[in-house]
């Protein structure tokens, strides 16, 4: 008998070419002689689209929505920030440290919370979240508080960062396909579809919980520690509550539960926040109703209905 | 020498606040039977079984399996030891295809992808799913996704499957796919608890039965004697009966 491919990593090799795709048709967009501004902020969609994925991989892979992303990203950019500060370590020091700081706390936040399930976790990653918001913008004499602390820069050049930046999302994208095709993204998959039938079938449940979050809160602190290095400055207004509802908001236009989903999210959002600057300061209610529209409407965000369009086409074509 | 029951389970209770829901129960399951476990509503058939299968721990007695006790054993380590346990209320991985439920369930289990996937499509054959095995789990029939669940629990063939109410609102075609596979399961060894209110099919599949009722065991025995039991026509059908 032949072995037949699975059905869920075919659907994950197809969501990976889309956005090698996407992220093949954004390496043409700096020969549009953009402004180092306008480049600026695409660098800063592509963090978000970092953030987003990262996310991504707990509520949209695992079925665990966590509110302490912006926190561990925050936590990841001060990791690098204080060992540069305080012992003088170059950024070779401070990024991986960055990673692994932000994956033990992951852990160890993780390890507490990851037997509780729905609105509990929810709400204990957030009291998190904001203890350590708090906690950094107190602490005066070791973080210099709400004034932030200053990274040093991988690069001078605005058009190296964006291809950077460009980079780190295809590699970030490309190792959630590898975690997610494996048989542990089947577990995960199982999970988030229902934890007690995946604890019954032989999955340990909680062990692989705490997998997904101590990756995700890795790659939150990867995307801090990067995003600090192009900004040249981390501060406490990294992990603000609201930077995780637009990470949220991102996620769910998107596609929860896809790859391409929260980089296209994380694109649209960001940059049609900053257009929507110019007209007021009203992104966020914007966004607040386009996140009440697709949860009502359209749960598979804009990846679903791609998707429901292709189908729709190829049926078509096949009749 | 005494021959070692499968499962053992001795004196085991189960409280919920004010409610007595399993009261120091006791029974063996020998290796190959199928034994069913019967009784009206609130009775404690589940409550039992969720303490077998790991979901619950009792607050009182020890389970064994094989001898070794196994009763604070998370459903995942039961599940590796060979305890499996079918639900009540159908539990599929309703967002992933029909045949990657059977996948994931078999690489759970330590088998690899081959194995998972070629015991995968003989399950998909014997258990008539093959027109669905693509379709996502969710948008099955009731029916079909019963019959998943039920081939899910048989990726890795365990000790003892745990069976609670499989037969309940399924087609009859179903329903006799899933007892000719019980069937002949149980003729090459394969022990099962079968909790069922479908009183012709415990009694044409099940060796012996245990009935039930306000959380103790009123009757147990071979199943033809105990259906017959005053006892246990009695907590089915009210005390007014003749």
């Amino acid at each position: 008998m032949s072995q037949i491919e699975n059905l869920w990593s075919r659907r994950l090799a197809r969501d990976l070419k889309c956005l090698l795709l996407l992220c093949a048709l954004m390496c043409f967009v700096p020969l549009l002689d953009l402004s180092p501004y306008t480049l600026g902020i695409l660098i800063v969609g592509f963090y978000f689209a970092l953030m987003a994925l990262a996310w991504n991989l707990l509520a949209g892979f695992t079925g665990q929505f966590s509110m302490a992303p912006a926190a561990f990203s925050m936590i990841g950019g001060y990791f690098t920030a204080l060992l540069n500060f305080h012992l003088g370590a170059t950024l070779w020091i401070g990024i991986p440290a960055a990673i692994i700081g932000s994956a033990l706390l992951g852990f160890l936040l993780g390890a507490t919370v990851l037997r509780l399930k729905g609105p509990y976790l929810s709400l204990t990653t957030l009291a998190f979240a904001e203890i350590a918001r708090v906690f950094i913008g107190n602490s005066h004499e070791f973080t210099r508080g709400d004034q932030g602390l200053n990274v040093p820069t991988l690069m001078d050049d605005r058009i190296a960062y964006y291809y950077f930046f460009l980079a780190l999302v295809i590699l970030m994208g490309s190792l959630i396909f590898l975690l997610m095709r494996s048989k542990y993204g089947g577990y995960l998959l199982a999970i988030r579809d229902d934890a007690d039938a995946a604890e019954s079938r032989g999955i340990p449940v909680v062990r692989f919980k705490l997998l997904a979050f101590t990756i995700s809160s890795a790659m939150c602190g990867f995307a801090g520690c990067m995003y600090g290095t192009f900004s040249q400055l981390v501060s406490p207004e990294m992990g603000l509550l609201q930077q995780t509802g637009l990470i949220i908001s991102m996620v769910v236009i998107g596609g929860i539960g896809s790859i391409t989903g929260p980089v296209l999210g994380a694109l649209l959002v960001y940059l049609s926040s900053e257009w929507l600057r110019d007209i007021g300061n009203i992104q966020l209610i914007v966004f607040a109703l386009l996140v009440m529209i697709f949860a009502r409407f359209f749960r598979t965000g804009l990846w679903g209905i791609f998707l429901e369009i292709y189908a729709r086409l190829k049926s078509k074509k096949h009749n | 020498m005494k021959v070692e029951p499968l499962l053992r389970i001795d004196g085991i209770s189960k409280r919920f606040g004010g409610n007595q829901a399993v009261d120091h129960v006791s029974f063996d399951v020998p290796h190959g039977i199928i034994l069913g476990l019967i009784g009206p509503n609130g009775s404690g058939k589940t409550t039992v079984l969720n303490m077998l299968s790991g979901e619950l721990f009792p607050d009182e007695g020890i389970t064994y399996l094989e001898g070794s006790p196994i009763t604070r054993l998370s459903p995942s380590q039961l599940a590796h030891l060979g305890v499996i346990r079918m639900f009540q209320m159908t539990r599929v991985f309703g967002r992933l295809s029909a045949f990657d439920n059977l996948l994931i369930a078999g690489r759970a289990m330590g088998l690899t992808a081959a194995e998972a996937s070629t015991r995968a499509q003989s399950l998909v054959q014997e258990l008539t799913l093959e027109h669905v095995q693509y379709l996502d789990a969710g948008q099955l029939s009731g029916g079909q996704k019963k019959l998943l669940e039920f081939g899910m629990c048989f990726m890795c063939p365990p000790k003892i499957a745990l069976l609670d109410e499989p037969f309940a609102a399924v087609h009859p075609v179903m329903r006799e796919t899933m007892s000719r596979f019980i069937q002949s399961r149980n003729q090459s060894g394969q022990t099962f608890l079968l909790v069922s209110h479908d009183m012709p099919i415990v009694k044409s599949l099940c060796h012996e039965s245990i009935c039930m009722n306000t959380g103790k065991i009123i009757s147990q025995g071979p199943t033809r004697s105990v259906l017959e039991d005053p006892n246990v026509i009695e907590a089915y059908l009210g005390g007014d009966h003749e």
